[in-house]
């Protein structure tokens, strides 16, 4: 899950259809999708949402997505 | 003359570029949806248009602004296109591409941000994208406005091509399903087929809308339904419609580029990671926000804003007053005119005036702000507690932008993709303390609290903010029940903010402050004087028997259990419904004092400190001024939501200032 890597990890995404429609509608628009490479950049607390790094560009997704989800670590 | 569509995916330097092209000033920002409306220019030749439009992804829209320019391209006339392209995402970007060069309009592609690529490791080969979209590509920075004469003069002059509409081939399933819309619609739409049924096959909503108008509703189901299903029948997969399509686009996608762009490893850390590291760390994101905010308010509100701020009302107050006078006295004006003038517009005016720097001086931070690429990250940093009151970080954009001006505030709401939040940002967006209130704070934090100035100013901008968290998650418990909400919001690299962007884009949102100044408030010490000189036993009466003292008493015995029980106070609370800064030139009229400075003394008599700071509070919050209530009205569409907008702050007002005075007064302050 993209959810429970820690900050400077990397990953590629498996499956995302567990994710909300919307977020995926979202990250589809940015160019990420199932194959897309991920690194997470960093972690704000309280659960709060996580930063990740796709084809040189940011992106902020509530770690509650994050979880849902699926990579393979890289 | 000729309408030429400026399109692209956000943040891509589109507005920079119709600046540019057109030499006029619209806003720009580093961060994705700066632009949410149709802006109109002309070119620098003077005939044709240049149409600036909201950055989008794709034409299948999510949010508002996304959906003005799907609207665009269904109901309105335009000749050609011109796509800005980032080259450092030539992937995602070239996605609308393929979709604008569906639509079939004659189209010009600008490769912008090729510094940014350059940095990156990619090179681009222009001609072969080029020969591979079949459209001309030309290479442009927006920003300097380097190749922005050619890209004019190619954009509008004769030769414009199409490019390759037929760039995708997307399956039997859907190319048959394409010609079996335009079986159904017989040439009776002008709209170009292939487009709308593709569009219409993603779930495009606006696209649907418009075929309704031709079609019965279930014969477009019916077709959606059967082409959904003989892709399945055919290849098998069990992808939706939208996918198969994003799919093709994308094998398309990759062959353009693996011709046309080439990437050198850069194993180096870019400078913008390295700067996330620390501000949007665990531990020092929200504590680095606030120590920036609380040095935006020492530089405007104590260590440059103020003195600066004097100094211009001694000049006013001193100089200028004594030349106008001496001018009168020489043209040799009659009484009445000489009070006018001297009491009424130079006092009312003048001590509007007296703020441009300190409100330029939080422009300018503004500015900072919004260029550098700090604002996603504060909406990044801040959407845990957005979340925890039933809102999202984006909303913490419009908030911000809101402490500039509330209008351009809740225009930014445009990009929350839910109808709910999107409106509990508008409604809650005017609680933000917008610089038309900064006068009145630096006339009563001058008069009485001079030693903690900045310090009740930030008081009162974190008072705000405190109550709107509040109120959204009273309102998200209560009115706005329901659906989820969601977060996804686009970090873009950090720019380095350019002298000559930061000037203008101060000087864009101060202007209007000056401009307000020379207008409305200059009719409206008019007014206020005329109100103010005449009574009902006629005129040149002591004012306390004036028209305005008499309306002004009729609903200070309202205000008198928050402090300020006054004639004077209540004539003020009303002309700042029209504009917040309305407050200060109708009090500098009201006490009738030569400068800002005996008006602080003057302060001194009428209010308590308690009473200045529930005064304060109570015009943080009690009304949107009227080009916000237009705002909201516009935004909503709904005269309720508006009619609640100004009827909970009023309540909110005067609850909180009766706290405030009341319990301070209980605790013995006075
Ligand atoms: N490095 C670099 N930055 C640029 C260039 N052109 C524009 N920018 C910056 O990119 C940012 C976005 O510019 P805008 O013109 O607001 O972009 P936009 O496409 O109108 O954005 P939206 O209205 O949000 O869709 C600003 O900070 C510009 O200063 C360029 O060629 N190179
Ligand atoms: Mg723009």
């Amino acid at each position: 899950m993209l959810g429970k890597l820690k900050a400077g990890e990397k990953g590629r995404i498996m499956n995302i259809s567990g994710a909300d429609k919307f977020v995926r509608r979202r990250l589809l628009d940015l160019g990420i999708a199932e194959g897309s490479e991920v690194c997470v950049k960093c972690i704000l607390p309280f659960g709060g949402p996580v930063m990740i790094e796709s084809c040189g560009q940011c992106i902020g997704i509530r770690r509650k997505e994050a979880l849902r989800i699926e990579v393979e670590r890289a | 003359m000729m309408n030429i569509a400026l399109i692209g995916n956000p943040n891509t330097g589109k507005t920079s570029l119709f600046n540019n092209l057109t030499g006029s000033y619209e806003y720009v920002g580093n961060w994705s949806g700066v632009t949410v409306e149709k802006k109109v220019g002309v070119f620098k030749n003077g005939e044709d248009q240049l149409i600036d439009l909201p950055g989008v992804y794709t034409l299948n829209p999510l949010s508002k602004d996304e959906g003005v320019v799907t609207n665009f391209f269904l109901n309105e006339p335009f000749e050609k296109l011109l796509n800005i392209l980032d080259a450092s995402q030539l992937r995602r970007n070239l996605h609308l591409t393929l979709q604008l060069m569906e639509y079939g309009a004659p189209v010009i592609i600008g490769l912008n941000m090729l510094d940014v690529a350059k940095n990156r490791g990619i090179q681009i080969d222009i001609g072969k994208l080029s020969e591979a979209l079949g459209v001309t590509v030309a290479p442009v920075v927006a920003r300097s406005g380097k190749g922005c004469d050619e890209l004019a003069e190619l954009v509008t002059g004769d030769f414009v091509g199409m490019g390759k509409t037929n760039l995708v081939y997307y399956g039997k399933a859907i190319e048959d399903g394409i010609l079996r819309l335009a079986n159904m619609l017989d040439g009776r739409v002008k709209l170009p087929i292939r487009w709308l049924a593709l569009q219409l096959f993603e779930g495009n909503s606006y696209v649907k809308d418009y075929l309704v108008k031709y079609v019965a509703i279930e014969e477009i189901e019916s077709l959606i339904l059967s082409v959904a299903d003989s892709h399945f029948q055919l290849s098998g997969d069990k992808q939706t419609l939208e996918q198969v399509i994003y799919r093709k686009r994308s094998e398309t996608i990759d062959k353009i580029v693996a011709a046309s762009a080439s990437r050198k490893d850069n194993k180096k850390v870019p400078l913008t990671e390295k700067v996330d590291m620390i501000v949007t760390n665990k531990f020092l994101g929200i504590p680095i926000f606030l120590l920036m905010m609380y040095f935006m308010f020492m530089l405007t509100f104590d260590w440059l804003g103020f003195p600066l701020s004097d100094a211009l009302d001694a000049f006013l107050s001193g100089p200028v007053t004594a030349g106008i006078t001496a001018a009168l006295a020489a043209a040799g004006s009659s009484q009445f005119i000489n009070d006018l003038i001297l009491d009424g517009i130079i006092a009312g005016v003048g001590g509007v005036l007296v703020f441009v720097p300190q409100i330029f001086i939080l422009f300018f931070f503004i500015s900072l702000l919004e260029d550098s690429g700090y604002m996603a990250r504060v909406a990044l940093v801040m959407d845990r507690l957005m979340e925890a009151v039933g809102l999202n970080g984006k909303a913490f954009i419009p908030m911000m932008i809101g402490f500039g001006c509330n209008v351009p505030g809740i225009m930014a709401a445009r990009t929350i993709e839910t109808p709910k939040e999107r409106l509990m940002t508008i409604l809650l967006t005017p609680l933000m303390s917008c610089s038309a209130r900064l006068p009145v704070y630096a006339l009563f934090v001058g008069a009485f609290f001079i030693q903690h100035k900045a310090l009740v100013v930030l008081s009162l901008y974190v008072l705000g903010v405190v109550v709107a968290l509040i109120l959204a998650k009273v309102f998200s418990k209560t009115l706005l029940k329901g659906e989820t909400s969601l977060f996804v919001i686009e970090l873009p690299p950090y720019r380095m903010p350019q002298a000559r962007a930061l000037w203008r884009s101060t000087w864009d949102k101060g202007k209007g402050f000056v401009k307000k100044a020379g207008t409305f408030i200059f009719a409206g010490s008019v007014l206020i004087w005329l109100l103010a000189y005449a009574g009902p036993e006629g005129a040149n009466i002591s004012m306390d028997d004036s028209y305005l003292a008499a309306l002004g008493g009729i609903f200070a015995p309202l205000f008198a259990p928050i402090g300020f029980g006054t004639w004077q106070a209540s004539a003020s609370l009303f002309t700042g419904f029209l504009a917040k800064e309305s407050i200060i030139s109708t009090m500098n009229i009201i006490y009738y004092v030569p400068d800002e400075a005996s008006l602080q003394g003057l302060m001194a008599v009428h209010y308590t400190p308690l009473a200045a700071y529930s005064f304060m509070v109570f015009i943080l919050l009690y009304i949107p001024c009227l080009a916000t209530t237009a705002t909201i009205y516009k935004e909503t569409g709904s005269k309720r939501w508006t009619a609640f907008s100004i009827g909970y702050a009023l309540l909110i007002a005067y609850l909180l200032s009766l706290a405030i005075y009341q319990g301070g007064k209980l605790f013995g302050l006075s």
